[in-house]
């Protein structure tokens, strides 16, 4: 299909990934491939099951059948030790950025530091800063997450997803209320961890004008499965009358 | 989580629960025994539960033994019996009111607070991330919360033991008449070892309930504020109906030991 997909091999491979919650089917037979230093975007309509996938790939949900694969090593079926290392590789940011209301900004960012034993006490002072000026948000380590508005909140939380320099990043609905110059800026940090880092990242959203910014490649799932996938000229010239309506549709609608 | 519909009705939603809730309890168990030992959150809910609980504990108390006191005295006049207020009264504090209005008031206290805190983490998709940034949140959140309460609600019964029976003395001397010297002396002569571990050895039950149900219903709650609400409404009542079934429970078994 495209270059990057034939130059290399997937990073991460779902196949035949099968989810149901009670009565409710997500995906019968998901196949999804990504590739490292890609941003691939997954998008699809409200409530079939987008974000699911990013924490049945962290192993926070469990599958009812298939395989995930993350560099090499299937998730589904492993045990507490290498699962804590396959977390230290692939980060997630939370839709509200999910921070922990009880601990100040630096602690937030330390935390995966500490869980991972990375650097000594010094060194993790220095990478909060660090990491702090990344998102734009220097001298903020003191603060606490409700004294943050929304969209410092997640910038928070996406410094705490890379304080451990993850190899993969999973964003759910990164832009989502956001103001207009937040969310450039949420789509320049996306872009420049990738340019800079050579960060791969999955970013599901249904906010098309970031997508079409941020993304290498488009996933849309449709019908329980991945129905398109795409290069972003690809997706935009699309004559697939489901992907030409949603892309249509999508642009200049900022959320829902 | 969604569930089957047969899963909703009553008796296979209790066993659900229950089920649950025992592999909650083993896998805290497991996490307890795993280094590193978290210190600072273990500190953190003494405080909350143990030191936070004492005024309530007290108030508590000392009505209770108060009220209990004068019930017995006026009960015991008309057997000419009254001048006995403190043996029967002390008794019944220790082995019995103490620790079961203790483990009521304070658990409803604590474990409500449990659940809307754990609750609000979970909706705000924070025990997620706790996952996902490589923790174990039953390490994290559960088994300090449950050692807490293992500690402070027999320390805070003990309390409630002294206070009660400093309660009823108010108004064994002024209802009855006695010295505090001949009240103090009957209730030590009363009060045996073994019925002070009676009393702290349900205790103990009362408190890993309380942390339990509490964290249970935190960690499970869905659907945002409205779920927070509910889950902390049927921890108080789950923590009550708990508490007084084993009590009733281990009074028997307890007396036959």
């Amino acid at each position: 299909m495209d270059l990057v997909e034939k130059a290399t091999d997937p990073i991460i491979r779902f196949s035949g990934v099968h989810k149901r919650f009670g009565p409710k089917i997500i995906y019968s037979g998901l196949d999804l491939d990504v590739y490292p230093g890609e941003v691939l975007t997954i998008i699809g309509g409200s409530g079939v099951g987008k974000s699911v996938m990013l924490k049945l790939l962290l192993g926070l949900i469990r599958i009812d059948a298939g395989s995930i694969t993350a560099f090499g090593e299937e998730v589904t079926t492993m045990a507490p030790g290498p699962l804590t290392g396959l977390r230290k590789r692939i980060a997630m940011l939370f839709q509200g950025g999910a921070l922990f209301d009880s601990m100040t900004v630096a602690q937030n960012i330390k935390y995966p530091m500490l869980e991972h034993g990375w650097g000594d006490p010094a060194s993790r002072i220095e990478r909060v800063a660090e990491v702090l000026e990344m998102v734009g948000l220097p001298g903020v380590e003191h603060l606490y997450p409700a004294e943050l508005s929304g969209g410092m909140r997640k910038r928070v939380g996406l410094g705490r997803a890379i304080a451990v320099q993850p190899d993969v990043i999973l964003y759910d609905e990164p832009t989502t209320g956001l103001d207009p110059i937040n969310i450039r800026r949420i789509n320049g940090l996306i872009r420049s961890l990738q340019r800079r880092l050579g960060v791969t990242s999955i970013v599901v959203t249904h906010d098309m004008d970031s997508a079409f910014t941020v993304a290498d490649r488009f996933a849309m799932v449709r019908d329980q499965h991945i129905g398109y996938t795409g290069t972003r000229a690809e997706t935009e010239q699309s004559e697939i009358p489901w992907v030409r309506e949603f892309v249509v549709g999508g642009k200049g609608v900022l959320d829902d | 989580m969604s569930q089957p519909a047969w899963q909703s009705w009553g008796i296979f939603a209790f066993f659900g629960h229950l089920g649950a809730m025992c592999l909650l309890s083993w896998r805290s168990t497991i996490a307890l025994f795993r280094r590193p030992f978290e210190r600072t959150a273990l500190v953190e809910q003494l405080d909350t539960v143990g030191i936070g609980s004492i005024p309530v504990a007290v108030l508590t108390a000392v009505f209770v033994g108060m009220v209990m006191a004068l019930q017995f005295s006026t009960a015991l006049k008309s057997y000419g019996a009254s001048l006995y207020t403190g043996s029967l009264v002390s008794e019944g504090l220790v082995k019995e009111l103490a620790p079961v209005l203790t483990a009521l008031l304070v658990g409803g206290r604590v474990a409500s607070g449990m659940a809307a805190e754990l609750g609000s983490m979970a909706v705000s998709e924070q025990i997620d991330a706790i996952r996902a940034l490589g923790a174990d949140p039953v390490k994290k959140l559960v088994v300090p919360r449950v050692l807490a309460c293992l500690i402070a609600i027999p320390l805070l019964t003990l309390v409630a033991d002294i206070v009660g029976c400093l309660g009823a003395q108010l108004i064994v001397m002024t209802e009855v008449g006695v010295t505090a010297r001949f009240y103090w002396e009957q209730v030590i002569a009363t009060i045996q070892i073994h019925d002070l571990f009676h009393g702290l050895g349900k205790s103990v039950f009362f408190g890993y309930f309380i942390a339990i149900i509490g964290c249970y219903q935190g960690m499970t709650t869905r659907g945002g504020t409205a779920g927070v609400g509910k889950a902390t409404t049927v921890t108080v009542v789950w923590v009550s109906i708990s508490i007084l079934a084993a009590d009733y429970l281990l009074t028997n078994l307890f007396l036959a030991l």
